[in-house]
């Protein structure tokens, strides 16, 4: 019988960076799939891979999150071959809104905000963020901003199922020996840097 | 129920962000709906007005973009586009406008279809200039 005594603190960092790709192969494939469904247009999306942001957000601090989100969004624009394009720059800016919202949000009110708060900021980003690129870089139009409200409502419906699906999978994941609480957050996690 | 166990899985300040993104959201929707309705279309490429047409008559139009034709028709007061050479055809699916300030907007066809003007507004004296 070998056995190799290995720091915690290296396998704990092991552990979170095959977990986030993990999470991030999982966001592509849902980014992937997502993109398959039909959608009246391109702005009105449903966001499934950010329920993967969310799951890294919450265990693994705000730059785990950050990892999952821009790595999803060009993993996924260089898999759909899009990237670079109209609808690429789109994402990308809802993407980054939403993330700065959620992890901002975060790090404001730490745990009285839950995974479906946090959702439904990052679904509100996403909107913005998008309508905000188009903005600027297709039609420098006022007009464009009549679109906003119908976007909000259906980002927000889509925010909300994705924050109670993220919250499901939280509470399924916590249960498990590798994310129980204290060996995941308080590495590399920006929420408690006391750890290290 | 399900409702209420979506209730308890909220913290408090999850609850007031849905109260609160949600009333935003449907205050910006009566807002917008409560524009007043347009009166003329006007179809711009390339920043160049090259159509106009009231709304209150209906009608048929071919749109000449750089991708070619796009067909568009005014019905009831209100905008849609029927077809377009375009890949995506985002235009056809963004629906119907009749409201002053909507748009349809066919990027890689280069057009922009808007509605101006209120529905009464004495400026109307033609009722259609065509370039």
């Amino acid at each position: 019988m070998t056995s190799s005594v290995v720091d915690p603190r290296e396998l704990a960092r092991c552990r979170r960076q095959i977990f986030l790709s993990l999470f991030i192969a999982l966001a592509v494939a849902l980014n992937t799939l997502e993109f398959m469904l039909p959608s009246p247009a391109p702005w009105f999306r449903l966001g499934f891979a950010n329920i993967l942001t969310l799951v890294a957000l919450y265990l693994f601090g705000g730059r785990a999150a950050w990892t999952v989100a821009l790595a999803r969004i060009l993993v996924g624009a260089l898999l759909l071959g899009r990237l670079f394009s109209p609808g690429f720059f789109l994402s990308f800016g809802g993407g980054i809104l939403a993330t700065a919202m959620m992890t901002g949000a975060r790090r404001l009110a730490g745990e009285r905000l839950g995974p479906i708060g946090a959702s439904l900021l990052g679904a509100a980003g996403h909107a913005t963020g998008q309508l905000l690129v188009a903005w600027l870089l297709l039609v420098r139009h006022a007009g464009l901003w009549t679109l906003y409200p119908p976007l909000l409502l259906f980002a927000l419906g889509a925010g909300l199922l994705n924050g109670i699906v993220a919250d499901v999978l939280l509470g399924t994941l916590r249960r498990h020996p590798a994310f129980a609480r204290g060996t995941t957050d308080q590495v590399g996690g920006d929420v408690s840097p006391s750890g290290e | 129920m399900a409702l209420k166990a979506l209730w308890r899985r909220m913290t408090p300040l999850d609850r007031m962000l849905l109260c609160g993104l949600l009333g935003f959201a449907l205050l910006l929707c009566v807002l917008v709906f409560r524009l007043p309705g347009g009166s003329r279309l006007v179809v711009e490429r390339d920043d160049r007005i090259i159509y106009r047409a009231p709304l209150d008559r209906d009608r048929r139009m071919r749109l000449a973009g750089p991708l070619g034709e796009t067909l568009a028709v005014i019905e009831n007061g209100t905008v849609r586009v029927l077809a377009s050479p375009c890949r995506h055809k985002v235009c056809i699916g963004m629906g119907r406008i009749s409201r002053s300030g909507e748009w349809l907007a066919c990027v890689p066809n280069h057009l922009l279809l808007r509605i101006e003007g209120g529905r009464s507004s004495a400026e109307d004296g033609y009722d259609l200039i065509s370039r």
